[in-house]
């Protein structure tokens, strides 16, 4: 039957050049993070007619069937996760490592030690103008420094806080994008290239928010996903085509809050944890540099009190303010440092009030060693994210390259299926060919 | 399909991240060397840090408490250079109180006596007011004022405070900045409370005619030199013991400088040798990296399809 090899052999032409057209898809898509593999099922053809009680079988060639995308639930959601406590670890590490920078290099212990040692170099000779101008002066920076600390962590805190706005609008719009994608998946014709195009676009949406939010998304059989938000309490994000908006907020001490819709809910992953937990840890630090301070210009001023100045006046107040944001050197004249005890004479040159000034500074209480403490506490702190990070990040990349390894282009393979189809393309035009020739033979019966 | 494939783009990710991760780790031990310091910022060792931190105070202090040594050491020379003087001022007072006490000095030669007594006890006042290099008095104590004032009648008093104040030179140690005039220039006669100044002044004035003895007055007066002499004398020894208390502190200081320099460098800073070796291990190691990726990367079934 010439017709049938005729139809058989067109058949397999439309197979093949359908599969070489995924395959030139496939490679142009070797690049593309979000693209899954697809590949072409084929059935073959075989039309079956009974007369009477005599079937009889013809046969069709091949059915291009539907385009299946390569995909894994279960690597997908490993990827997630793994990205997910990734961002959580990697975000929280950046926030506290800009703040350790923010109060290392601002010299606040560098400020409470040069104070420490202009009060010891004035103990030699309490009233030498120039060592009373320079421990003023070292005053002054001191409280510069502590105000510089503060500023920097203040800046650093506001960045986390932009960066948790900015990315709160992304994930807004990622859901609002998931909704729309499962809308459309439910119109979505099995097997068609639309619905592999829009189960990627899916697949990305959820990735942009597993890294953002630890997620518990549901996918259902239609392709479509709802998505709940991991936290206490977990809070539905989207169901079905709808999408509900997640909201952050901001306390006086900086510390951040998340709602979806009325709910309030604190994250238990992704960036958004490592945000609200640095900025917590940044109260912290904000607290403890705040008392650093505050034990300075407690400890300066209640010495002052208790002694004299060069004149024999009583001491006043060396420091204003009540942390490290609004200390300032108030002292008027260097000749008002109260080096003397109280009931000193006039130009006293006894250093007793001094010397328990210094005692107070360095004692372990103090602020130098307070200092030391936080700086040491931050940076331990920052040390461990960092292994965290480190760790996770090696975690993170094994289960990327788990999921490129299911769904990901090998372009070695591409390039076979290439040469293949290419084979079967030129067989199956052979075929036409021949069925051309037998009917050309039968034709030329005389 | 859910064959399991080499996926292109995971290798290509792969490669990326071990070249970046050799990369960071070449840059990293680069700016060890060019900036001799093992660590940028405190997380990258929390405890070095730490040991940094306190290193570097106890340097900054150290630091000070040197300067303050140096100038108590200065200080302390000044007032000893002044109470030997004095010593030997008294001592001359005391060879012309012998000679006045003679009875073969004249009227004449007492006369010229009490004149070089009375010059004598000038330059005892001033010596007692001396100051330091910087203009302090050496010896009214705590005070700032001058140490002894003279009255129209001549009576000279102490009007600095009796206690001299002491000057941290190392940790939890202080030493005594001097001595208050009265313990240089005042001392108990007889039971009675007396100063080099009013001995050296009744001398005077006994020669001058105020006695009818002078001869027996400047006998007595010899006891009252001898206590002035012997109180100078033990202010040049206390003096003397602590200038040599104050050397030996600075030679500690000297060594705890080193202790806490070779800390520091042992805890902070770059072991060059060390470093430059595994750089040039890095460096290696990303070169064949590199060119392993440049071989594996063009090893595609594109290029051998023609």
């Amino acid at each position: 039957m010439p017709t049938a090899i005729f139809t058989i052999g067109r058949s397999g032409l439309t197979a093949s050049r359908r599969s070489l057209e995924l395959t030139a898809q496939n490679i142009a898509n070797a690049a593309n993070p979000d693209y899954s593999r697809r590949n072409l099922t084929q059935g073959e053809l075989v039309m079956t007619g009974t007369i009477g009680t005599n079937p009889q079988d013809s046969l069709g060639g091949v059915r291009p069937g539907i385009i299946e995308r390569a995909e894994s639930a279960l690597v997908q959601r490993q990827a997630r996760d793994a990205s997910s406590a990734l961002s959580a670890a990697e975000t929280e590490f950046l926030a506290l490592r800009e703040a350790e920078s923010a109060l290392e290099t601002s010299g606040v212990f560098t400020g409470i030690v040069d104070f420490e040692a202009a009060l010891t170099r004035l103990q030699n000779n309490p009233l030498e103008p120039a060592l009373r101008l320079s421990a003023v002066e070292a005053a002054r920076k001191m409280a510069g420094n502590f105000r510089i600390a503060n500023g920097t962590l203040a800046n650093a805190r506001s960045l986390v806080q932009a960066e948790a706005s900015a990315e709160t609008l992304t994930v807004n719009e990622l859901a609002k994008e998931l909704a729309a994608i499962n809308a459309d998946l439910v119109g979505a014709r099995e097997g068609t290239a639309g619905r592999a195009a829009l189960l990627d676009a899916r697949d990305k949406a959820l990735r942009g928010l597993a890294e953002e939010f630890g997620i518990q998304p549901t996918i259902n059989a239609n392709g479509t996903a709802d998505v709940t938000l991991a936290g206490t309490p977990p809070v539905a994000l989207v169901t079905g085509a709808s999408a509900q908006a997640v909201r952050v907020s901001f306390a006086a001490d900086g510390t951040a809050s998340f709602a979806v819709g009325a709910t309030s809910f604190a994250p238990a992953g992704g960036a958004m944890a490592g945000r609200a937990s640095a900025l917590a840890e940044m109260a912290g630090l904000q607290t403890n540099l705040d008392g650093i301070a505050a034990s300075a210009i407690a400890l300066s001023n209640t010495a002052q009190a208790n002694g004299v100045g060069a004149d024999g006046s009583a001491g006043q107040p060396l420091f204003a303010g009540s942390g490290a944001g609004d200390i300032a050197m108030v002292l008027a004249s260097a000749d008002g440092l109260a080096t003397a005890p109280a009931g000193a004479p006039v130009g006293s040159r006894d250093t007793a009030n001094l010397a328990a000034l210094l005692a107070a500074l360095a004692a372990p209480t103090g602020p130098s060693s307070g200092a030391d403490r936080l700086l040491l506490g931050l940076s331990s702190r920052v040390s461990a994210l960092e292994t965290r990070t480190d760790g996770l990040a090696v975690v993170s990349a094994s289960a990327e390259a788990e999921l490129l390894r299911e769904t990901g282009v090998d372009l070695d393979s591409e390039a076979a299926n290439l040469v293949r189809l290419q084979q079967a393309f030129e067989a199956n035009s052979r075929v036409i060919q021949v069925a051309a020739e037998l009917f050309d033979t039968i034709l030329g019966i005389r | 399909m859910s064959s399991v494939t080499n996926s292109t783009g995971s290798f290509f990710n792969r490669s990326l991240a071990q070249m970046s991760d050799l990369r960071a780790g070449i840059e990293r031990t680069r700016a060890q060397i060019a900036t001799g310091r093992k660590f940028e910022r405190g997380s990258q060792d929390p405890a070095g840090a730490a040991q940094l931190r306190s290193v570097a105070r106890r340097e900054a202090l150290a630091a000070v408490e040197g300067d303050n040594a140096a100038r108590l050491g200065q200080d302390l020379g000044a007032a000893a250079t002044e109470v030997e003087a004095v010593t030997a001022l008294l001592q001359r007072a005391r060879e012309l109180a012998v000679q006045a006490a003679s009875t073969s000095t004249g009227p004449d030669g007492r006369q010229a006596i009490a004149f070089e007594l009375d010059q004598l006890r000038q330059e005892l006042f001033t010596r007692a007011n001396g100051t330091s290099l910087t203009g302090e008095p050496l010896f009214a104590g705590q005070s700032s004022g001058t140490a002894f004032t003279r009255d129209a009648a001549g009576n000279v008093t102490y009007i600095g405070t009796p206690e001299s104040g002491a000057v941290p030179v190392a940790p939890g140690t202080s030493i005594e900045r001097g001595l208050p005039g009265n313990e240089v220039f005042e001392f108990d006669l007889n039971g009675a409370p007396s100063s080099a100044f009013a001995v050296l002044g009744g001398l005077v004035t006994a020669l001058q005619g105020g006695a009818p003895d002078p001869a027996a007055a400047a006998g007595a007066a010899l006891e009252g030199i001898d206590a002035a002499l012997d109180t100078t004398n033990r202010a040049t020894t206390i003096l003397g013991t602590r200038m040599a208390w104050v050397e030996q502190v600075q030679q500690q200081q000297g060594e705890r400088t080193i202790a806490l320099a070779e800390r520091r460098s042992r805890v902070g800073d770059t072991d060059i040798a060390d470093a430059i070796a595994r750089l040039q291990q890095s460096l290696t190691a990303l070169e064949a990296s590199q060119s392993a990726f440049a071989r594996v990367s063009s090893l595609t079934l594109f290029d051998a399809l023609r």
